[in-house]
């Protein structure tokens, strides 16, 4: 295998495939990326066994071939040549030994060869639609921070996508640690009626998000009961699913919040974060007491004092308090887009609804602290 | 085959099993009649860790001809004297031990009743009774037992070695000399003494306890531990606990005695447990040996044929009363870390110091501290002729300069002298010096603030969106729900869901996105184990003691004189400084005549 590429085009697609392999294994080729060149193009995989990355670049392929060779010391080699430089690589069979060679800089890097590097099976993915690229932006970017990391509920661990009929059929995409919860519903694309609900992890979620930064256009969506496939121009991300049963999610969002608080999405997160800096604890908790046009939050902390803060806000209901954990609530301040922000109550001990007021398609839940 | 009753023979042979399981037991028996019958001294000698021979020999009320042939008759005892099972004041009262050990050895009794002119003398052999005939002996009684269990050759096969049964018989012994100090106990094993009280002095039941607990447990005992007294209801709990530096790496010094029975109870370990977990590693225990007197009436010591458990009829009381008095106790003790620390450091250094061959060790002792502490190096051994390293200067870039503040030396951690290493604060006392973890004691600080400002605020509770059903077996489950209350305050609201299983409904904040699963699990285990929700307490001090670690000062930090003066003013005035949250000490002290034996001075 011998080829040419220049520096930049190969850092951007090391960059995309170099995060999906684990810092530490207990496999040694799993630190390693496949690097296959043919016709012209240098394919770069990586893969931890759950999830496979294929990038392709174009590339001055003089002889074809194909090596595995250690993933990050590949990366950061080529992150510290000078920009502008053309790349040289080469392996000559026999010898277990890729020779990377840029300007006067010269590396020998170890080898294994590409017959034990695993392939993720090919399966039958008989549901394929295609989404734009925005659209899985918002649906990742909007739902993501709620997954749960504790590992023993592991059905959450994951964005939960699936359609929903109704009179518009929709796309949806939640996720859920059991203390809040986020919902993105998009218009169902042509192909998506009929698959499966499925959990996308989340290394996948990470993994798709980045490739979507560069990406332009739309996204071809395949996927069957036990894996899901992302095309994208360059790039095909493979990623088994998360074998579980998501729970019944619909039931928990409320549907008669009568209460309605209507407050300025701005000042209201920039008051949240201001009041929560005088507790020190892990769980910040913050209250809202709310009456007639306007909502005071205030913070309590046996060290090191009290804040609180008056807001003006749209509410005619009975007055009331509640807690919530000052992060979740920024979590979700965040995601909203809107001038404003609405803020549904059933009573203190009930999940409240959150939706923003400059995108109808996204909703949260939030269940309350008791403090 | 046909239904016919067994002889008696067989019959006691079966109760001398349940009774008497090996030597030790059958000693038990012995010396507890020979403690109802008021001995002022017990003897016991033994040979082949008393499965060849057991005598146990005292100056008790001895019996009459008449009793002494009685006693070897099944269920005959002098200890219950209005046949009521609900106020047992004595020891032994079910009438079961010498018949029992009568069936499985050879026995024999000699007794001389107080104010007999002659003694007596009754054998047993196997459960065949052997006449009796005159004996000599001073008053009180003589009982001796050869080849025990050599009437049931499979009993005998079970034993362990002469070792192990030996090391029995010694536990034995120190449990029932630890509840009778007045009494005076000897343990002889083939002419080895292997343990010898003299009768405690002492009025006071407290006097003599401490002057016997000290005997048994080693004099360090007595200088590490804190009194116990507390009352509630009709319960009394008095004795002794060790501070929590004093630790031990397994709970076999720990001592529980009702009414004057040694106790094994899980009810007692989990108390224990219990009380000391804030200041103790998992893996290390603590030294105590409580008496706990119980109306006996509230009390069920009629469980166990060995009596090695008891039934209470109100467990939580007691439980209560043991965790609060421990609690209580160690709160009042504050800061004090243990003297063996202390000792411990002064064995380190001293260990490699011959008095005419200074070693390495000793050298590098001696050596000025880099940059600190008074002269220049010196190259060859200094010992002989300055006696001591200057410490009153302190010029040093190492040393934070010292004001003098002579009113500071009078608290009990002393006035900051310096800084070394820039992780340990030397500071000079009365009549000593006390060298402190700065990093340690901070820590231990900032998290008695944590868990004062958890208590005083309550725990802050996240409501779940999905509540979590966990599947149990119905008597967890059961157990759970009835400690629900208890474990709301704690932050975590469950509810019963069917039988066998429990939903939880509200966790702790400060764990955040946790594994409840394992966490109801782990608690309803505690439960069963211990009967106490140690689990959730542990999971949120160690969140806490995490934060803690993170938010006080490094090892590294220099610090000024005010500062460590103000460190180690707080410590004096927060409870529990004297460990770490691992139970480490968080400072030493060496008082000055310790130092001045260094030195050879004294």
């Amino acid at each position: 295998m011998k080829l040419t590429i220049e520096r930049a085009a190969l850092l951007r697609s090391l960059g995309h495939v170099q995060s999906v392999v684990e810092r530490r294994t207990t496999i040694p080729i799993l630190s390693n990326m496949l690097l296959e060149a043919a016709d012209g193009r240098l394919n770069l995989t990586a893969t931890d066994l759950d999830l496979a990355v294929v990038e392709s670049v174009t590339a001055d392929v003089t002889a074809p071939g194909a090596i595995t060779t250690p993933a990050h010391t590949l990366y950061d080699i080529v992150r510290k040549l000078p920009e502008g430089s053309q790349v040289e690589l080469e392996y000559r069979g026999g010898e277990q030994r890729l020779t990377l060679s840029a300007g006067r800089s010269r590396f020998v890097l170890a080898c294994l060869p590409r017959e034990d590097f695993p392939v993720m099976a090919e399966d039958a993915l008989p549901h394929r639609f295609s989404l734009p690229v925005a659209d899985l932006k918002k649906l990742i970017d909007k739902t993501r921070f709620a997954i749960s990391t504790e590992e023993t509920r592991f059905y959450l661990n994951g964005i939960y996508l699936h359609v929903a009929d109704g009179k518009e059929p929709t796309l949806v995409g939640v996720a859920t640690d059991g203390h809040r919860l986020a919902r993105v519903r998009l218009p169902m694309p042509l192909g998506a009626a009929g698959m499966p609900g499925v959990i996308v992890p989340r290394k996948t979620v990470q993994e798709v998000r980045k490739l979507l930064d560069e990406a332009e256009g739309s996204v071809q969506v395949s996927l069957s009961d036990s894996k899901i496939r992302f095309d994208f121009a360059d790039a095909v991300l493979t990623s088994k699913l998360i074998d579980g049963t998501f729970p019944d999610y619909v039931r928990v969002i409320p549907a008669n919040n009568e209460r309605l608080l209507e407050v300025d999405a701005r000042l209201f997160a920039e008051a949240i974060d201001r009041v929560s800096t005088i507790s020190s604890e892990k769980s910040r908790a913050v209250k809202l007491i709310i009456d007639t046009d306007k909502v005071t939050l205030a913070v309590n902390s046996p060290d090191s004092g009290s804040a609180t803060e008056e807001l003006a806000a749209g509410y005619s209901s009975e007055a009331m308090e509640i807690g919530f954990n000052a992060r979740y609530v920024l979590d979700i301040m965040s995601q909203v887009e809107g001038d404003t922000v609405r803020v549904s109550f059933a009573d203190a001990a009930a999940p409240t609804l959150v939706q923003d007021g400059g995108d109808e398609t996204a909703l949260y839940v939030l269940m309350p602290m008791r403090v | 085959m046909s239904i016919r009753l067994l002889p008696e023979t067989t019959v006691n042979r079966i109760a001398a099993g349940e009774v008497v399981e090996r030597p030790a037991s059958a000693i038990k028996e012995l010396v507890e009649n020979s403690i109802d019958a008021g001995a002022r001294h017990v003897d016991v000698v033994l040979s082949g860790g008393g499965i060849e021979y057991i005598g146990v020999t005292d100056d008790g009320a001895g019996m009459a001809r008449t009793d002494l042939e009685l006693c070897i008759e099944r269920h005959a005892t002098s200890k219950l004297p209005d046949d009521d099972l609900l106020h047992v004041a004595f020891l032994g009262f079910r009438g079961e031990a010498l018949p029992s050990i009568g069936a499985v050895s050879r026995m024999t009794i000699a007794s001389r009743a107080k104010g007999a002119s002659e003694a007596w003398q009754i054998g047993v052999d196997a459960g065949k009774r052997i006449p009796a005939k005159p004996a000599a002996l001073n008053q009180g009684t003589k009982v001796e037992i050869r080849d025990l269990f050599y009437a049931t050759p499979a009993r005998l096969k079970f034993l362990k070695g002469e070792r192990t049964e030996l090391n029995q018989a010694v536990e034995m012994m120190r449990r029932l000399a630890m509840a009778n100090p007045e009494v005076g106990f000897t343990l002889t094993h083939d002419n080895r003494v292997m343990l010898r009280v003299p009768p405690a002095p002492g009025d006071l039941f407290d006097q003599r306890l401490l002057a016997r607990l000290s005997a048994l447990l080693g004099a360090d005992f007595a200088e590490n531990t804190i009194p116990i007294d507390a009352e509630r209801r009709s319960f009394r709990l008095k004795g002794y606990a060790g501070v929590p530096t004093y630790n031990r790496g397994n709970a076999q010094q720990q001592y529980l005695f009702v009414n004057g029975r040694a106790v094994r109870d899980k009810l007692f370990v989990g108390a224990v447990r219990g009380a000391y977990m804030d200041y103790l590693a998992r893996d290390r225990h603590p030294v105590l040996a409580l008496f706990l007197d119980a109306d006996p009436e509230d009390v069920d010591v009629n469980v166990h044929p060995a009596k090695a458990e008891v039934r209470f009829k109100d467990s939580g009381v007691v439980r209560g009363l043991i965790v609060g008095a421990l609690r209580n106790a160690l709160a009042a003790a504050g800061h004090q870390a243990s003297t063996t620390v202390g000792a411990a450091a002064l064995g380190a250094i001293r260990r490699d110091s011959q008095p005419f061959r200074p070693s390495e060790a000793f050298a590098e002792f001696h050596r000025p501290l880099p940059g600190g502490f008074g002269e220049t190096p010196q190259t060859g051994f200094v010992y002989a002729d300055t006696p001591s390293a200057r410490i009153e200067s302190a010029p040093s870039s190492t040393a934070a300069p010292v004001t003098e503040a002579p009113q500071e030396a009078r608290f009990p951690l002393g006035a900051a002298r310096g800084q070394l290493h820039e992780t340990y604060i030397i500071s000079q006392t009365e009549d000593g010096i006390v060298i402190v973890d700065q990093h340690a004691a901070h820590e231990r600080l900032v998290y008695e603030r944590m868990k004062k400002a958890l208590t005083d605020k309550g725990v802050a509770r996240q409501m779940l969106l999905l509540p979590e059903v966990i599947e149990l077996d119905p008597v967890a489950a059961s157990n759970l729900a009835d400690r629900a209350h208890e474990l709301a305050e704690l932050g975590l609201a469950l509810e019963p869901f069917g039988a066998g299983a429990v939903v939880v409904r509200e966790v702790p904040a400060l764990l955040g996105d946790c594994d409840i699963r394992g966490l109801v699990r782990d608690l309803a285990d505690d439960l069963a184990e211990l009967d106490e929700a140690l689990s959730l307490k542990e999971r949120l001090e160690d969140v806490c003691s995490t934060m803690a670690c993170h938010g006080s000062v490094r090892a590294g930090r220099r610090l000024t004189v005010t500062e460590m003066n103000a460190l180690m003013r707080e410590m004096e005035a927060t409870p529990h400084s004297g460990q770490c949250n691992h139970g480490r000490p968080t400072y030493v002290e060496l008082k000055l005549k310790d130092i001045e034996r260094l030195f050879g001075r004294r």
